[in-house]
């Protein structure tokens, strides 16, 4: 019997089966790319990092070679504490004072002086990164650039630094590239979550007399985990991965003091063109971002999933 | 569309068009005619069969001025329509191709993509010659130069024609092969400003303890503000890396080569210039031997002197502008190679005398390892033009490929003497390789550096890739006291450890062969003081 209503086409076995192909072969254009552009080269990577490999030349089979060079490569701690470093920081910024932005934001009583702030704060997204790192180097770091020549101006001449070139300055001024770190997609993440708190909390709030300070303790945070657990994980995962700032900036220099892992593995398969070494970091890398993500989801509840847990 | 509408949109189109022609680049006419010379021999033409990319580097690439001064140069574009006129079937492009990145160079060249000549320096295609990404140049060194007159130098051998055999031999790779032709020559020398010299009462150095006392004399020197303006030696971080380690290293290692050179007169045409020079292989061997290490007392030396030298130089090594500071007299020296010579002799704002020394030797009073023999030559090979696999393109095999046959051709028209001069010759920056056209008048010193001995090993780009980076990047942070002399050593240590493993992975090196010239050359060694306690067993 054929089906005579919609209800009864999802009984039909027929249909049912042809809809269900449809689904799959609808997400198989996807899951084909995928494979092809994601998860091929990773599992090629992870075959490569077994393997003396140069572009062009003949691979052959180290084993686990690469990696126990890798644990002998001086640099090795001194570049793992160097990103461990600069994303502490980059955590404890990117937490605190976005947060910290969208919260006066979110204060401003007129919706028209609210909506003027969030274009002002949102506006340095559309400078691209690299046009900031160069900015930073050429034009504040620089030897005579604004920060040299406001300390010359201050009468501080004996503080001037070459910032980027001396070793005791280099990773301190790369963390502070970006200051004062308000101007991004975190103000806006956080202002949605601030926003999205319920009116009766809000009002609950000031009637026990919660306000100020403490209600941003006591009440925004908490609620705001959510926003806080994403940016946490991106600032992560964009900390562990990230070289490109280091790359512009300093080159990892001098010496090898702003070198991270992630930059000493483009160095290893692009200069030094010793990919099966650079794909042992790229595979470690992915390891310790695994990690810290799995870690991050299993500790790091959001407003919601405790909730949930209560 | 009412009335306010569409003022506000032809506003908005009149603002845009005013703006755009406001902002428009002025019509430069030497840079037009510039591009139009580097254009002209490039046009398309009807007929051609072989286009061959040539990328000549900056150096001669028509339409660029050197150094931002004079005229945009044409030489290279006058031979290569000459050649075009001859072979109505070629088309010479001129490319600028950024070959000096590595990361771009290596994609181009596995893909086959590379310009067929390109202008790289040869140690970085030794890293790739097992790759087969360049054609050898034997074959073509040995025939004769058809553009070459009868009877003259390269009419039977290519090689003939060569001025600096020697330097140029010693381009072979490791595995006895030329993979590029020596277009030109270079050298270092020290420039520096006569006026200062004068004015602080100092002359050309004697030794290098006489080049330290006039160094400090100048940095000492105080003007009537009660300054001292005066920077001795303008240096970059690649000066002290790259010539400066050579240069010190066979101060104080050429006199024990008899002892630790393990190759000597294996190859005797190489021989002829790299004579006592220790390479990849003797390099390795030596590290287990327990040389370049906490154990080598010469090598510790070799960068005590660098950091007591460094002293005498502008504060940052990185972001210097070393031209600027020597041509505006901050800096009494400046330590740079034969085409700042150029820029020297055309810069009509230069408002001093300046001349040219090279590198003092060292005597005993530097270190007990010196003695005293002349500072070694680090220049040589200037321009280095290589064929890339993109001229075998055709047939994949050098023997039978005609386009091939066509790079070679053009070359040989490149190299040929009435074709040479235009070239290389057009401005006074780099020294002649051929017979019978003479070095340029102001280059002559330069000339004469050359026909020194050749450095006794080459530490940078030669040795390991990573190893290069490791030594360039500690060698600056030592030098700017970043970490102690033992750190530097122990750095430079472990990443030559790491080099001699990784080069044992690419090309395991004779260990027996090795061992055995060792071995004979115990009686040599007996007598050398200090050396690492292995090299006595």
């Amino acid at each position: 019997m054929k089906p005579t209503d919609s209800t009864d086409i999802y009984r039909d076995r027929h249909y049912r089966l042809w809809f269900t192909l449809g689904c799959y072969g609808l997400l198989a254009a996807t899951v084909i790319l995928l494979t092809v552009f994601i998860y091929l080269p990773v599992a090629w990577a992870f075959t490569k990092s077994l393997y003396q490999f140069e572009i062009g030349g003949d691979s052959q089979f180290v084993g686990l070679g690469n990696y126990r060079e890798f644990f002998n490569d001086p640099t090795l701690w001194p570049s793992f504490g160097h990103m461990l470093f600069l994303t502490s920081f980059a955590v404890c910024v990117r937490l605190s004072m976005p947060l910290i932005v969208a919260k006066l934001i979110h204060s401003v009583r007129h919706e028209k002086w609210r909506y003027f702030y969030r274009i002002l704060f949102l506006v340095p997204i559309v400078v691209p990164g690299v046009a900031v790192q160069l900015i930073w180097q050429g034009l504040i770091y620089a030897d005579k650039g604004l920060l040299n020549e406001a300390l010359m101006a201050l009468g501080r001449g004996n503080w001037t630094h070459g910032w980027l070139s001396n070793p005791s300055t280099a990773l301190i001024s790369c963390a502070f590239v970006g200051f004062p770190w308000i101007g991004g997609f975190e103000v806006l993440i956080y202002y949605a979550g601030l926003s999205g708190i319920p009116d009766s909390v809000n009002e609950a709030a000031l009637l026990e007399g919660c306000v100020g300070i403490r209600k941003f303790f006591k009440i925004d945070i908490p609620m705001v985990l959510s926003q806080l657990k994403l940016i946490l994980m991106l600032t992560i995962i964009g900390g562990v991965q990230g070289f490109e700032g280091m790359l512009i900036l300093t080159k990892g220099g001098p010496g090898f003091e702003t070198t991270v892992p992630g930059l000493w593995m483009y160095y290893n398969a692009f200069s030094f063109q010793r990919m099966g070494y650079a794909c042992a970091i790229g595979v470690l890398l992915f390891v310790l971002i695994f990690g810290l993500t799995v870690l991050n989801f299993k500790y790091f509840k959001s407003s919601e999933e405790i909730q949930a847990i209560q | 569309m009412n009335a306010r509408k569409i003022f506000k949109f032809v506003s908005l189109i009149v603002i845009l068009a005013v703006g755009t022609w406001l902002l428009w680049p002025p019509s430069d006419e030497g840079e037009t005619a510039g591009a139009a010379a580097a254009e002209a021999p490039g046009g398309p033409r009807a007929g051609v069969k072989y286009t061959i990319r040539f990328s000549p580097g900056n150096s001669y690439l028509p339409g660029m001025t050197p150094d931002g001064i004079g005229s945009p140069l044409k030489g290279l574009a006058d031979v290569v329509a000459d050649y075009e006129k001859l072979h109505p079937d070629t088309h010479i492009e001129l490319v600028t191709a950024p070959v000096g990145v590595r990361e771009y160079l290596v994609t181009q060249l596995i893909s086959g993509m590379a310009p067929e000549i390109i202008n790289v320096n040869v140690e970085d295609v030794w890293q790739d010659i097992q790759k087969n990404w360049y054609v050898k140049f034997n074959k073509l060194l040995d025939s004769p130069n058809p553009y070459v007159k009868p009877g003259e130098p390269g009419s039977v051998r290519w090689w003939d024609q060569i001025k600096y055999p020697g330097i140029s031999r010693g381009t072979a790779a490791p595995d006895r092969n030329y993979y590029c032709i020596c277009y030109d020559m270079v050298e270092t020398g020290i420039y520096y400003n006569k006026n200062i010299f004068r004015k602080v009462g100092v002359e050309e150095p004697k030794d290098f303890e006489d080049f330290m006392r006039i160094c400090q004399k100048i940095k000492d020197y105080t003007n009537e503000k009660g300054e001292h303006p005066y920077t001795p030696i303008l240096l970059g971080q690649w000066t002290m890396a790259d010539w400066c380690l050579d240069l010190f290293f066979d101060q104080f290692y050429a006199q024990i080569t008899p002892g630790i050179d393990l190759s000597a007169g294996q190859d005797p045409e190489r021989e002829l210039y790299l004579k006592h020079y220790l390479d990849w292989d003797e390099i390795s061997f030596l590290r287990k031997k327990g040389f370049f290490g906490k154990k080598d007392p010469r090598w510790r030396e070799v960068f005590k002197v660098m950091y007591r030298f460094r002293q005498m130089a502008n504060r940052n090594l990185t972001t210097i502008d070393p031209i600027r500071e020597f041509v505006t007299q901050s800096g009494a020296m400046y330590w740079a190679a034969s085409p700042f010579t150029y820029h020297l002799m055309v810069d009509k704002k230069l408002g001093f005398d300046w001349g040219i020394f090279y590198m003092p030797a060292f005597t005993q009073a530097t270190s007990k390892y010196a003695d005293g023999h002349p500072m070694c030559v680090i220049g040589g090979p200037g321009t280095q033009y290589e064929i890339t696999n993109s001229a075998i393109s055709d047939t994949g095999n050098p023997e039978t490929s005609e386009r091939l046959k066509r790079v070679g051709d053009f070359l040989y028209f490149l190299m040929a003497p009435q074709n040479y001069i235009k070239v290389v010759n057009e401005t006074p920056r780099y020294l002649t390789n051929i017979i019978g056209v003479p070095v340029q008048p102001p280059l002559q010193p330069f000339d004469d550096f050359l026909k020194r001995d050749y450095s006794s090993s080459k530490w940078m780009f030669t040795f390991d890739l990573k190893f290069s980076e490791t030594l360039l990047r500690m060698l600056d942070l030592y030098l700017n006291d970043g970490i102690t002399l033992d750190e530097f050593i122990w750095w430079i240590e472990t990443s030559l450890e790491q080099a001699c493993q990784n080069i044992e992975l690419r090309k395991p090196p004779d260990w027996a062969e090795l061992q055995r010239s060792w071995d004979s050359k115990a009686p040599a060694r007996a007598k050398m003081k200090d050396l690492p306690d292995e090299a006595y067993r």
